[in-house]
């Protein structure tokens, strides 16, 4: 069977703007989408440029746009996306400046990793590296012990470890369409597995200060597609909510964001309802007031003019309960 | 252009382990490699990393088992290096943040694997190269090393017979660069894509291998390559041995696990060597299942094979398109790795003073004629550790040499060639037929004649790739140009492997020669040295093995 496929052309060197090429196909069975832009290159056009490596999904070169959803090239199937849609159309991941063709600037998305600190910190480094030890003949050595539910925390979401670093949670974050510099959900995933690590010695919570900073975890919109994405099965915006939860825990609640959650979980506990005028001042302070004027002014145009004192709900004591039950009590 | 004190091309796992080493010292190392660094292939390792940890195992166990796996042809003195150190490398791991499975006492789980007397592979379920590493590239990023991605080496540049650095071309941008340096390691990896059918990335085109042989460093034992037993039917892609360490079957079409006929012993955890031949015998003689052999793993159970093999079971479904919770996975051996590689001592270093090598490029030699499962990462760790170690210590020493810069121009110019050159000739199509021919003449199976063919065809081919017409005539991300030059380097790589395995007539580990299917330790137990000949043809010597505890015994399973 003979099969089209469009690809987004962009060489910075010839074109003024991106174009659309089309290429026909013939198809084998098993075959991937990166089989099909390989094929095409070999056979018929050298410039099409994308990036590759393993194609075993375990490398994560090969993100692109198929059919406008970001994908691993390597791991789909062209027979489903003809099926669906009659043609196999490719694109470059979003959120990432085009350099050529399929091909983004990664530079900007391995910075955020970095920025994390993705590493275990507060170790004695003289200390490990003196531990090197070479056995003698007959010689055992001794292995520090660490229970597997030590790692438990570690694993979790869908085992935040295998994450292969591959962009297509970033290319569809929503956190990073409105904020460019949000760090994106690869970079928080990372950060919460090595703050989850028994091996971390954070004493001061560095890591979890800084990834509370703006452009951190509190930027997360909650729009879930880093999980829908992944082709890993990871779920990144799980890790980043339980790092929200260590925040508070900690009294890391220096951002807006924080302060937000903990003014929403504080009214409730008071009235059992939402003091608006109260929580927008209590994340933002006076300037976030001022700065949601406009949009109050907007809601009081409409009529929604939130109540300047709340009456207690009538089922107050169920509320008292379930708090109690969250350990939330401190916020009652 | 560049200056370093020392330049490792090459991000994997020997490469990465290395630069932790000489950047924990403060030593200006640079990394260089021609993908990002999470994209080396070491990544897709999945099995595990042998280490005597256990009350009951011990490392001179796992230093004979590795000389017995090598088939007598490892040299002895660096197996015993690799065996006795291995645990403490992975215990520095595991310090840097690595995490392996644990054992119900808190230790470190191990799962069997193939020739192994004891089950000493450490693992993290099915995805171990991938833990390791991105924990050694999230430490080069702790020690803030600098790396240049995406920058393809081309030569190594020499000064009286002594390192002066590498030339490299940037692919983001089309600019050649030279890169002075003390000392250069190269930790390049494998050259896989030599053959159809493997389990390798396509990134593994020997790059570093050939840029060796041409600086006039020697390629040793390269007629060794290794076929991996399990890798899928239809895409070649690695199906772990630890699948068989948990207990999987291999049936042949009479549903039988015909491994009692080859190794009665050690039936589906013999060496691959053994395995790999096995499979094919059961296919050449009408009992495969359309070509392949059936790997079972459902008498483990789901929930098992979740737990310790789920990037298998996810690879059979999107790959070849079966559940192995309730199907057989059908497989076949494909080329997996090179046991041959830069000649090197047990620190790295080869005859060029200053010019290191490590992992899967280097030849040290502790896998000889055939690599047992799980000792190529504890290889890289290993050596890559030591040639750091090493390294350090040479600076001390070492002046600065002096860079010729026209070699720079030299590379430069064979590059713009190419891209001028508009020949018929496709590069894409030219590398089928040549990874086609390999598969089929110098594959599992060796005979003289049909090697013969295989050298005809090389020789057509290296005519043929002269009239190579590159498309892409740009200079940012010229993957077309790129992909050319890596031809011409599997293309040499191919001709050494060929010409290595018609010389060598015996059979010893994974070189099996229908027409001498003996060993034969009088006339061949020595290492092959190729070089090129400077006449467009490549020449060998031979070297002594290192034989220090174990004397060559038959070897069976």
């Amino acid at each position: 069977m003979e099969f089209r496929i469009r690809a987004y052309r962009f060489n910075p060197e010839a074109d003024k703007k991106p174009y659309y090429k089309e290429y026909t196909v013939e198809d084998f069975p098993g075959m991937t989408v990166l089989n099909a832009l390989m094929k095409v290159k070999a056979e018929s056009d050298g410039t099409l440029s994308f990036r590759r490596s393993c194609r075993s999904a375990i490398c994560g070169s090969c993100a692109m746009k198929i059919n406008g959803i970001t994908k691993l090239a390597c791991k789909t199937q062209v027979g489903p996306e003809i099926d669906k849609f009659g043609i196999i159309n490719v694109e470059p991941l979003a959120n990432m400046p085009v350099i050529r063709d399929l091909i983004v600037d990664q530079e900007n998305f391995f910075n955020k990793i970095k920025e994390i600190k993705p590493y275990l910190l507060g170790q004695r480094e003289d200390e490990a590296y003196e531990a090197f030890h070479v056995l003698q003949e007959g010689e055992k050595i001794n292995q520090p012990l660490y229970y597997k539910s030590e790692f438990q925390n570690l694993t979790g979401n869908n085992d935040t470890p295998n994450c292969i670093l591959c962009e297509c949670c970033y290319s569809e974050c929503g956190g990073v369409v409105g904020n460019p510099k949000y760090l994106g959900p690869a970079a928080l995933a990372k950060l919460y597995r090595y703050s989850e690590d028994p091996r971390d010695n954070d004493r001061n919570g560095s890591r979890l200060v800084n990834g509370s900073k703006p452009e951190g975890i509190w930027d997360c919109v909650h729009c879930q597609s880093c999980e829908e994405f992944c082709p890993k099965g990871i779920s990144p915006v799980k890790s980043i909510v339980k790092l929200h939860e260590k925040a508070v825990k900690n009294s890391i609640t220096f951002s807006a964001g924080s302060k937000h959650v903990v003014s929403i979980a504080k009214s409730i506990g008071e009235t059992g309802r939402l003091d608006e005028i109260k929580v927008a001042f209590e994340s933002g302070g006076i300037t976030g007031l001022i700065s949601d004027l406009p949009v109050a002014f907007g809601a009081g145009l409409k009529g929604k003019i939130p109540p300047l004192r709340h009456k207690l709900i009538k089922d107050m004591e169920d509320i008292r309960l379930a708090y109690k039950e969250l350990d939330l009590e401190d916020k009652l | 252009m560049f200056k370093h004190d020392v330049v490792i091309v090459g991000a994997g796992l020997a490469g990465l382990r290395a630069a932790v080493e000489l950047r924990k010292k403060g030593i200006d190392a640079v990394i260089v490699s021609k993908v990002y660094p999470t994209r080396s292939h070491s990544g897709a390792a999945q099995g595990g990393v042998n280490a005597a940890f256990d009350e009951k195992d011990s490392w001179e166990s796992h230093f004979f088992d590795t000389v017995k796996g090598s088939d007598y042809l490892g040299d002895q003195d660096a197996i015993e290096i690799l065996t006795s150190e291995a645990p403490a490398n992975i215990l520095d791991l595991q310090r840097m943040g690595v995490v392996f499975n644990r054992n119900d006492f808190g230790g470190i789980a191990q799962r069997p694997f193939g020739g192994q007397s004891f089950p000493r592979s450490c693992y993290y379920a099915d995805a171990v190269g991938h833990m390791m590493l991105h924990g050694l590239f999230d430490n080069v990023l702790k020690y803030k090393t600098k790396i240049l991605y995406e920058y393809f080496v081309t030569s190594l540049v020499t000064d009286n017979g002594k390192v002066a650095g590498v030339v490299a071309y940037d692919i983001k941008t089309g600019n050649f660069e030279g890169i002075a340096a003390k000392a250069v390691l190269f930790a390049t990896g494998g050259y896989g894509q030599v053959y159809s059918s493997n389990t390798n990335a396509l990134i593994n085109t020997g790059d570093g291998m050939a840029v060796s042989i041409k600086a006039g460093v020697p390629l040793m034992d390269m007629e060794f390559v290794q076929f991996h037993p399990t890798t899928l039917k239809s895409t070649g892609i690695l199906v772990t041995e630890g699948a068989r360490g948990e207990g999987a079957y291999l049936l042949n079409s009479l549903g039988v696990r015909f491994m009692s006929k080859y190794a009665p012993k050690a039936m589906e955890l013999a060496p691959r060597d053994v395995v790999a031949r096995a499979e094919q015998t059961e296919i050449n003689e009408g009992r495969g299942v359309e070509g392949a052999i059936l790997l079972d793993v459902r008498h483990l159970g789901k929930e098992r094979i979740m737990e310790r093999l789920p990037q298998i079971m996810q690879l059979s479904i999107d790959f070849e398109g079966v559940n192995p919770v309730y199907e057989p996975i059908p497989i076949r051996p494909g080329a997996h790795y090179s046991m041959g590689g830069i000649k090197t001592d047990y620190n790295g270093r080869t005859l060029i003073e200053g010019y290191y090598s490590a992992g899967e490029s280097a030849c040290v030699s502790v896998h000889g004629a055939n690599r047992l499962g799980g000792n190529s990462l504890l290889d890289t760790v290993v050596f890559g550790r030591r040639a750091g170690t090493d390294i350090a210590e040479y600076l001390k020493s070492a002046r600065e040499r002096k860079f010729d810069e026209s070699a720079v121009k030299r590379d430069e110019e064979i590059f713009e060639n190419l891209k001028k050159s508009s020949g018929k000739e496709r590069y894409g199509l030219l590398k089928s037929e040549l990874q086609e021919e390999m598969r089929a003449d110098v594959g599992v199976f060796r005979e003289e004649n049909a090697m013969k063919r295989a050298l005809e065809k090389i020789i057509e081919l290296k005519e043929r790739a002269k009239n190579i017409g590159i498309d892409d005539k740009s200079r940012t991300f010229n993957t077309d140009l790129v992909e050319a030059f890596e031809f011409n380097n599997i293309l040499l790589i191919a001709e050494v492997i060929t010409r290595g395995a018609i010389l060598r007539q015996e059979s010893r580990g994974a070189h099996y020669r229908t027409d001498f299917p003996e060993r034969d330790d009088e006339k061949w137990l020595k290492h092959t040295l190729a070089v090129l000949d400077g006449k467009g043809g490549i020449k060998f010597d031979f070297s002594e093995v290192s034989i220090t505890k174990f004397k060559p015994q038959p070897r069976t399973y």
